[in-house]
């Protein structure tokens, strides 16, 4: 009987115990992540400036008002496209460049590993700032070298499209290390058995990856291509802050940058809630979507 | 033979390259940081500047109160390390050790935020800064930065690499919680810790976004703050004195980057493979 209720005791100390180990991080997280989650949305009800003592119910209309606005259809167009060009070089091309390091040299893996990761963990302000220079159309070293064979660049942060291409250049310089890093992960955790078996069968290297590598590393493969569009288009904000704001008139400006603006710049809270409410939206459809269509699929390493 | 070489050697050459681009930047920023304008403009190419100068950096320091911004710069960064590592700890010993209702739900929750957009937060995180009255305070920066869920993830998946009896061991020999970490667990996934650590410490000290909206006065300024004064998209005469402070910024990322590269490497490797 005594030795029962010492052992409820225990349990009952066990539990509090394992309660109180992920309260600090459930009370920051609670405080700053998920209160502010539900904040947002009540705000993307009201009408209001942030100063204004009074907020004003107005229903759905800052919903109505988003989806009648040509501006949140240009920033969407904008959006897409960014993920587009993030994925090419931060999903596709990390995947070849790991299929190359792994199955394809046998030198220098450790080396190209620890260089190609570096600059990831520089500031996107200073990326900004050094392409800035780097790619200056008049000065700059890159409109030096195409000067040498006759050409001259063009003023890309005037130009609608190519801003984007580049500010989507300036962001792969930070993100393709990490990604590049996770995929190789993934990449070489596939048997060298059966790649071995393929090469000696002399299937071509294209097959073996498209057959082979890119089904067998699927897992990492989702995860990397969902972290990129989550991670990237947040990661574009810096270049576009720093170097266009937006512009030329919103040329540049993306989901994450046009909510900001709203929120910031022309103190629109509600249409600026209603803006980060639909973007997180994307993000849930993406990640549901993903998780129902092919995850079925996948082939988990390990 | 000869052609599996060439076919190998093709595939360097492309590596190097690629390499070669990607590195340009930084070489680029240390060699201007030490020309004069005149001939940054006019030596663009030499890494090697030929009359070498620390003008920029002694600028720097006159225009702004720049040690300060350096020091306000590494106190958040090594007050939100702290905290995030920490109950990052804790949270992943729990989740890994206990069993309790609703576990997998509140791991669920707690992953679930890295889907979490920050313009989703950033008004009512604002707000609440604002009505605490720290706007233009380190802390009004630090204060929304205390747990992440990246490093429950990344600390979690290093813990579930320790053997289970180890720590059933020590719990029959009625060794307390507390003790269990400190001792036993922290020196075995030490790797991990100090990875987790590292990249928090790093991006902190990059973060640009939270800080613009809290940090207004320069004395309050953090280095990415203090580098987007010295931005104008013609170039102009501050340009060597922006590269001067660009380096100051990556210097100390570089610098933990190189010491602990392998920790770094391998942790972030096991990031993309899901628990």
């Amino acid at each position: 009987m005594q030795n029962k209720e010492k052992r409820i005791n225990n349990i009952l100390g066990e539990k509090f115990t394992a309660y109180l180990f992920i309260l600090p991080s459930l009370l920051a997280l609670a405080v700053f992540m998920f209160w502010p989650l539900i904040r947002t949305i009540y705000l993307s009800f009201f009408s209001w400036n942030m100063i204004k003592p009074t907020k004003t119910f107005v229903g759905i209309d800052n919903y109505v008002n988003l989806f009648k606005d040509p501006l949140t259809y240009k920033v969407m167009g904008n959006t897409a496209l960014y993920i587009i060009i993030l994925l090419i070089l931060n999903c596709v091309a990390p995947y070849i460049m790991s299929f190359i390091l792994s199955m394809v040299i046998k030198k220098g893996k450790g080396f190209y590993k620890s260089v190609i990761f570096l600059p990831s963990v520089i500031s996107l302000v200073v990326g900004s700032i050094l392409y800035l220079w780097i790619l200056n159309p008049i000065s700059g070293p890159a409109a030096i070298i195409a000067k040498f064979f006759g050409l001259t660049l063009p003023i890309w942060s005037k130009t609608d499209g190519l801003v984007i291409l580049v500010i989507s250049l300036i962001t792969t310089w930070k993100i393709f290390g990490y990604n590049f890093i996770v995929v190789l992960s993934g990449v070489s955790g596939i048997s060298s058995e059966i790649i071995e078996a393929a090469k000696l069968d002399k299937v071509p290297l294209h097959r073996i990856f498209m057959d082979i590598v890119l089904p067998m590393s699927s897992a990492t493969g989702i995860y990397v291509f969902i972290m990129t569009i989550v991670q990237g288009l947040q990661y574009v904000f810096t270049p576009i802050k720093v170097i266009t704001q937006g512009g030329p008139d919103n040329a540049s400006s993306n989901a994450i940058y046009n909510a900001y603006q709203e929120a910031f710049v022309l103190y629109r809270t509600g249409n600026a809630s209603a803006f980060a409410i639909v973007t997180m939206i994307l993000f849930v459809i993406l990640l549901v979507l993903e998780f129902k269509y092919v995850e079925r699929g996948v082939y988990y390493e390990n | 033979m000869k052609i599996k070489f060439t076919s190998e050697l093709k595939w360097h050459i492309i590596l190097i390259l690629f390499i070669i681009v990607s590195l340009f930047p930084i070489v680029f920023a240390i060699s201007s940081s030490f020309k004069t304008l005149n001939e940054a403009y006019s030596n663009v190419f030499g890494i090697i500047p030929n009359s070498p100068t620390i003008n920029n950096y002694t600028e720097v320091f006159t225009r702004l109160p720049f040690f300060k911004i350096t020091i306000n710069t590494f106190s958040i960064a090594a007050c939100v390390t702290l905290f995030k590592t920490i109950t990052a700890l804790f949270a992943a010993y729990s989740f890994v050790y206990f069993d309790f209702k609703y576990k997998n739900i509140i791991y669920f929750f707690l992953i679930s935020t890295i889907f979490i957009p920050f313009t989703v937060t950033m008004i009512p995180n604002y707000l609440t800064i604002s009505k605490l009255n720290l706007n233009d305070n380190l802390l009004g920066v630090i204060l929304p930065q205390l747990s992440d869920a990246t490093g429950i993830f990344l600390i979690r998946q290093a813990i579930r690499g320790v053997p289970p009896s180890l720590i059933e061991v020590a719990k029959l020999e009625k060794i307390g919680h507390l003790r269990i970490i400190k001792d036993i667990l922290v020196p075995l996934v030490k790797p991990a810790i100090i990875s987790t650590g590292i990249m928090f410490f790093i991006n902190s000290w990059n973060e640009y976004v939270w800080p613009v909206l809290i940090l207004k006065s320069k004395e309050n300024f953090t280095l990415p703050l203090a580098l987007q004064l010295f931005i104008s998209s013609e170039g102009g005469t501050d340009f060597t004195i922006a590269m001067a402070v660009s380096v100051v910024t990556m210097i100390i990322p570089l610098v933990l980057y190189i010491i602990f590269q392998k920790y770094i490497i391998n942790t972030f490797a096991s990031s993309g493979i899901k628990g």
